[in-house]
Order: C-alpha cells, then structure tokens, then sequence
C-alpha cells in the first residue's frame, strides 16, 4: 500500500473508531452527572492543583462535555471528507485527553492508549509538514503507529509467553470464565484443555512474531487478517468492541510502511 | 531501508520484559497513564477484587450480599455501539483501582480519604435504586478473587465498608 493511501485511510478509519467511541460517550453522559455514577465534585480531588481543578470545574460540566462531544461529531466529520489539518488533529488529541481524565485516566484501557497514538501520528505528521516537509511528516507518523502498533502485539505475545499458566494452556480459559460475556458453557470447545492449550499458543506465536509483518507486503496483509480475526474474538469473547477499532486503525500504517522494505 | 534500529528496538522490549524496573507513580502519571502503554493485556491469572453490596430498608435486616460484577449479554451489534458494556467494565476498573489504592494505603491511614473509596461509595449508595427500591441502608465489601476453570478458588475479605445511607 502507497503512504498516500495508508495516510487516508488512516485517517478515515480513526474517523470511524473516534464516531463510535463519540456516540458511546454521549450515551453515557448521565453516568457523568451529579447523581451519576462518577460525578465530577467526588472525582476532582484526583486532581492536585487548585487552578487546575477549577478549570476542568468548567470544562467538565454537562453541558460542557456535551458541546465537546458534539463539536467532535463536526471535526470528525470535516476531516472524513477533506483530510486532517493540524487545528483539527489538535483539537481530537485535546478531546481525548479531557475525556480520559474526567474517566480517570481511562476508559477502555487498550483501546484509550491506541487512539492516542494514531492521534499523536497524525501530529506528528502536521507538524512535520508545517516544518517544510509533509513527505516526510506522513512517513514519520504512518512509522510511529506502525511501530507502536506492532510493539503492543509483541509484548502482550511476550509477556504471555513468560507466563507458565499462559504456555501450560490454562490462562485463557480462566480469563474466558470471568469475560463479561462468559461463563463458558460447560461443553465449551475451549474448555478442552488440548484446544485450550493449542489456541493459546497459536496466539501467542503470532503476537510474539509480529515484527515479521514489516518483513513484507504479503507478510503484513496476512497479518492483519489474522489480527482482525483476532480483535472480533477479543469483542466476542470480552466485550471490546472499541478494541477492535482502535488496532484496526493503526493498519494502513503497517501496511504501507511494510510496503517500503524494511528487512 | 537498515534494518539494524528495528532489531535493537526489538531486542531492548525483549530485555525491558524481563529486567524489572521501577514504577513510577504520582496523580498525574495515573491520569495521564495513556501515554504510557504497557500493552500488557491479560497476561497472569491471579486475585481479582469484587465488589459485594447489601441493603436494609430498616438499617436492621439486611438482605444477602449480593455479586457486582460485569456481565451482559451479547449482541453482534455491539461491535459498534457498546456503552452499557463498556460502562461496566470501567465499573471494575473502579474496584480494581480501590484495591490497588488500599494496597498501597500507609498503615493507620483512613479509606475514606481515598478518590477510588468515596467513588465506590457513591456509586454504591446510588446502587439501591435499582437493586433495592425500598433500602434506605447500604454496605459494600470488596473481596479479593482467585479464579479458577470452575468457578473461584478461594476468597478474602480485604474491606467493609461501615454502612451508609442509600442516596
């Protein structure tokens, strides 16, 4: 894939993961409120500065948080149709700050941190083209997700790997039971302890041999078709559905930067 | 293109798994936490704090302890619109940061001063309004978890709450 085309569809793809995420948040707005679950006046104290506290005292009311759900709807919307710019990346990465920490510094976990990184991709390469050199911008963003998501795939593959519960098969099957969807049934193919174990593994090699994707074109396409497999059974099996945007966003960028040789 | 950058970065993560370093922590580390991923996702089987929760209509009878813990039903539809799941699992997150936050709490130290304590309480006080209508009292524990393939293994008590009106 050309970095022209990754770039955009990068971009459309975070467009995409942002609208999902945005209309979730708006949906949940009345966890938020006074006599929500997390109201701001208990919350706050996270916050160790005085000045800051009474910034985000404004920035953080209802209708506040509203109006910046909102305008993201617009922004999300302009870069879908011309392109991202500098202001408006700014303004995503900004957003997306406010609202992790009025959610505590996360809200989805993973899914918080990979649209973090496309978001800073994206400023990475604006800030490289207001420097004089948009070629280059769109090839030093399109590497920093590429790199950050490849590296997330790595070290969970290898974190895994040093566990004895993971290579013995029995992780998974546990952390199954405890998925927001599970149980597993009773007659459930991943309770077989054989399956179990030979799903793991398969698992982890594949995350552990991710840096592999960038040795070619073939190699990262293949990748990513295992990987988007990957992320529909992460939502299928634990509910993460922002997962499943958030990573698939960050392929354009293994694609095309896969594309340009590496090994 | 050099491949050699590449393999050194590579081979560094590979030695970071495995040296342990020190953690860094402060209020703003934990807000801003999202620009340092660790991408450990999953990656030991071990205890997992739950929350319990009971109420009173009367402060005297006290209805059993009743499981706060994440579960929802599956719809494909989900893929693209899951607030309500997601809620939840940011739920547990909460009570995961309370035991993390009472673990680290200095001897003699009070609970009650902590962000994560006086957020499961409220949410917990606002909790009777669906589970217990008529409740006027509540009272949460938070029980550390080992799980097991059928069910949890073993169980510990790591908080009571004193008990509190329902808001």
């Amino acid at each position: 894939m050309p970095l022209s085309l990754g770039a955009r569809w990068l971009e459309w793809l975070l467009c995409l993961s942002l609208l999902i995420q945005t209309l979730e948040y708006l949906r949940l707005l009345p966890a938020l409120a006074d006599d929500g679950y997390a109201p701001w006046r208990l919350q706050r104290a996270d916050i160790p500065q005085a000045w800051i506290r009474r910034v985000l005292d404004v920035l953080f009311t209802s209708a506040a948080l509203r109006a910046q759900l909102l305008l993201r709807l617009v922004v999300l919307a302009l870069i879908a149709l011309q392109g991202s710019s500098l202001g408006l990346v700014m303004f995503l990465f900004i957003s997306h700050l406010l609202i992790l920490i009025r959610w505590r510094g996360a809200f989805n976990g993973g899914s918080d941190f990979m649209t973090l990184v496309a978001l800073t991709g994206l400023l990475i390469v604006h800030s490289v083209a207001l420097a004089g050199n948009p070629a280059l911008g769109w090839r030093a963003g399109l590497w920093y997700v590429c790199l950050q998501s490849v590296t997330s795939y790595f070290v969970s593959g290898w974190v895994k790997l040093l566990q004895p519960q993971w290579r013995s098969g029995k992780a998974m099957p546990i952390f199954l039971e405890c998925a927001v969807y599970g149980p597993l049934a009773p007659g459930h193919v991943l309770r077989h302890p054989l399956l179990g174990r030979l799903g793991a593994w398969a698992f982890i090699v594949w995350e552990c041999c991710s840096p592999l994707a960038l040795w070619h074109p073939l190699a990262a396409w293949a990748f990513c078709a295992v990987a988007l497999v990957f992320h529909f059974l992460v939502f299928w099996f634990f509910g993460l559905n922002r997962f499943f945007w958030a990573w698939l966003v960050s392929f354009p960028a293994i694609l095309a930067c896969s594309a340009q040789g590496i090994f | 293109m050099d491949n050699t950058p590449l393999l050194v970065y590579f081979l560094v993560l590979l030695g970071a798994l495995v040296i342990q370093t020190p953690v860094i922590s402060g209020p703003w580390f934990f807000l801003l936490r999202a620009f340092f991923p660790n991408w450990k996702f999953f990656h030991a089987v071990g205890h997992v704090p739950h929350l319990f929760v009971r109420f009173s209509p009367n402060h005297a009878d006290w209805s059993d302890w009743t499981h706060i813990y994440p579960r929802e039903l599956r719809r494909l539809q989900h893929l693209i619109h899951n607030p309500q799941t997601n809620l939840v699992l940011t739920q547990q997150n909460l009570v995961e940061h309370l035991a993390n936050d009472l673990n680290q709490l200095p001897d003699g130290a009070d609970a009650r001063s902590l962000v994560s304590y006086a957020l499961v309480a409220h949410w917990v006080q606002i909790l009777g309004r669906t589970l217990a209508p008529q409740g006027t009292h509540c009272q949460f524990e938070v029980r550390m978890v080992l799980p097991g393939l059928h069910g949890p293994l073993e169980q510990d008590t790591m908080l009571v709450s004193p008990v509190m009106p329902c808001l």
